[in-house]
């Protein structure tokens, strides 16, 4: 009886043994696509920050200013505020001005 | 006869059979055990196999590599979330002493690719085989690093690390401030991060996981603010300028510019003096914008009203001088006109009658006797008088003898004319809880205060009419200082000045306009007061920032006869 109960639990502990085996690797391997994926999004985010900064680039306002006001674009002025109750026939020419 | 006794070992015949099959068993157990242990060097063979089979992850290292360390940082953006600074990953260059097989060829090649090399320091590190690195370049551009890297030289590799960028150039540099080559912070907000404790050391090019850093800058303001004072600088051929908007209530600094400006992508330009801060790093006798203080000092100790007469026609004595007003009136002069012709006598009259002890007092609770600390570092402190005595008591009543800083001077202004509350300057935005401060002068003497500004003006008098922006309501005080030479005052080197606020019946936003040894220009003649510099500049940066703050002109075409108190002071006139 005794060494029938010795014959199972050795083999449960080689199984445990293979099993414990493979989740280490499984684990590694895991382990190692977390990273991979880590270093991607690592990457990504630092591509991301480089296109943000070249964004902000392009968008300065020392760039924008020129190409706007050769479009006749500029800062609004107080001709171009208008009351809501006011006669609005003259505005678009007083806007104009 | 004795009988030979033979003795033998008689074993049964159970009993063999029993230890053969006993024999057996235990063959059987090695066997078994033999293959159990054989079985798991195979699995094991089996796996390195495997394992040598499968492509492992793109991990490469060389002992030749650093332990580099670098600062990961937080990104700097302005009020409204427009970026100011961030940090990117570029490549940086090292070599391997000992894997350089031509030395010569190496550093001829690298000098032709990568400018401003230290060709004899690298020549010197390469040639040192007992080390086995050596940092060549750091932050290189992708280009630079792909044009290193056809050069096929041996020994040499890149690794990536963050550097700062800054993407808006120069603007907002002197705030900004600077970081080192490993991404450490040396000056302005940049410096500040570290000693707050929001950067990390990083290997690699981690970023930041902190949120940005919000600044109460607004770019398009610090944008307008800089082109304006860069046209002042050129038309009026000064030396320099200077620009400050400031919350008037939540002492936020919305734009702050100082030309020549500073690059936070060149340290070395913080060691140009040429290029300081001169809103916060430099102290200056400011001038007539002073006065500005001494009035509201008369008008809150009750020493004097608005329409009180003083007469200003004879000089006043300051030890071994006299002091008269360049523009006398030949007449005596109420306070409201001492502030509109910026009578230097007047003011003088008026710090003596309030006396050494209240001035001294009065400037100590608006808090320019102290030193100023603001998020982007410490403000130069202001110089006192050695001795305060009736002679100092009159020029710092007309701004000479105490030299501040203009930012700190712009705050202590801003109490006088938010209606009396003494605030705090910040460059962050929105984290200051608002709470009730200190009192330095009642809402009465702030609204007499305003109303003088603004008529300063609105009237044709005033030295400050070139100021006015149709709708906008800027009041203001302008200031020609003459600058501190070799055999006392230079009449001719001066600052102009212009302190406005807008919209002046109830001011949210301070301005300060500081121009350095501005000569003649258009529209200005020979002179080289405020009036004809500070004062129309002051104007061309209200007139751009004001709808870009939200601040709606009042419509005085459709408002006659309904306008407030400062516009109907300018139909009355």
């Amino acid at each position: 009886m005794h060494r029938t109960v010795n014959w199972i639990l050795m083999l449960l502990t080689l199984a445990s043994a293979v099993a414990l085996y493979v989740i280490k690797y499984d684990t590694r391997r895991l382990e190692a696509r977390v990273l991979a994926q880590e270093r991607t999004l690592e990457k990504l985010e630092i591509d991301v920050a480089v296109f943000e900064a070249e964004r902000a680039y392009l968008a300065r306002p020392e760039r924008l200013e020129p190409l706007a006001r050769e479009r006749g674009l500029g800062p609004i002025t107080t001709r171009q505020y208008l009351r809501v109750d006011a006669d609005v026939q003259g505005a678009p020419a007083r806007a104009a001005r | 006869m004795s009988a030979a006794v033979v003795i033998r070992s008689v074993e049964p015949e159970g009993s063999r059979q029993a230890s053969r099959m006993s024999a057996e068993r235990i063959r059987l157990r090695t066997l078994l055990t033999l293959g159990c242990v054989m079985a798991c060097f195979v699995a094991i063979g089996g796996q390195l196999v495997r394992l040598a089979m499968r492509a492992g992850p793109d991990i490469k290292a060389s002992l030749a590599e650093p332990l580099g360390r670098s600062w990961s940082r937080p990104d700097i953006v302005d009020r409204n979330g427009r970026l100011l600074a961030t940090d990117i990953a570029v490549p940086s260059l090292y070599a391997d002493p000992l894997l350089v097989l031509d030395l010569d060829e190496a550093v001829e090649k690298l000098a032709s690719v990568l400018t401003g090399l230290d060709t004899a320091e690298l020549r010197r590190s390469l040639a040192d085989k007992s080390k086995r690195f050596v940092w060549i370049a750091r932050g290189l551009s992708p280009r630079q690093a792909q044009r290193v890297h056809e050069l096929g030289i041996p020994g040499l590799a890149f690794r990536s690390e963050l550097k700062r960028a800054y993407p808006q150039g120069s603007l907002a540099g002197h705030l900004i401030g600077a970081v080192n080559v490993d991404n450490k912070g040396l000056a302005g907000i940049e410096r500040t991060l570290d000693e707050t404790g929001k950067v990390e050391p990083v290997q690699g090019t981690m970023r930041s996981p902190k949120p940005p850093l919000r600044l109460s800058l607004d770019i398009g303001v610090q944008h307008a603010l800089a082109e304006e004072l860069k046209r002042a600088v050129s038309h009026y051929a000064a030396t320099a300028a200077a620009g400050l908007v400031l919350d008037a209530r939540s002492g936020e600094i919305v734009g702050a510019v100082s030309l020549p400006e500073s690059d936070p992508a060149r340290p070395a330009d913080w060691l140009d003096t040429t290029r300081r801060d001169r809103l916060s790093n430099g102290v200056y006798e400011l001038g007539s914008i002073f006065k500005t203080i001494t009035v509201a000092m008369a008008l809150e100790t009750g020493a004097a009203t608005l329409d009180r007469l003083y007469d200003v026609r004879q000089g006043i004595a300051a030890g071994p001088y006299t002091i008269k007003d360049p523009y006398p009136q030949g007449r005596p002069l109420s306070v409201r006109e001492i502030f509109l012709h910026s009578s230097n006598v007047g003011a003088g009259m008026l710090a003596l009658e309030a006396g050494a002890e209240r001035q001294r007092a009065f400037l100590g609770r608006l808090g320019l006797l102290e030193p100023m600390h603001t998020e982007a570092g410490p403000v130069a402190p202001p110089l006192l008088p050695k001795t305060w005595g009736k002679a100092e008591t009159v020029t710092i009543g007309y701004g000479h003898g105490l030299s501040v800083a203009p930012l700190q001077f712009a705050v202590a202004t801003a109490a006088l004319l938010n209606g009396g509350e003494k605030i705090t300057a910040t460059v962050l935005a929105g984290e200051r809880e608002r709470v009730p401060q200190q009192r330095v002068v009642s809402s009465a003497t702030s609204a007499k205060l305003r109303e003088i500004m603004r008529l300063n003006v609105t009237h044709a008098a005033g030295t400050g009419r070139r100021a006015e922006v149709d709708g906008y309501r800027i009041g203001g005080k302008t200031g020609t200082a003459e600058m501190p030479g070799r055999g006392g005052y230079q009449e001719k080197a001066v600052i102009s000045s212009f302190l406005g606020a807008f919209p002046m019946d109830a001011p949210r936003y301070v301005t300060l306009v500081l121009l350095f040894e501005p000569h003649s220009g258009e529209g200005a003649g020979d002179r080289i007061t405020a009036g004809v510099n500070a004062a129309p500049t002051t104007a061309r940066i209200v007139e751009r920032i004001a709808p870009v703050l939200g601040v709606l002109p009042r419509l005085v075409e459709t408002h006659l006869g309904d306008g407030g108190t400062f516009d109907a002071l300018r139909q009355a006139q």
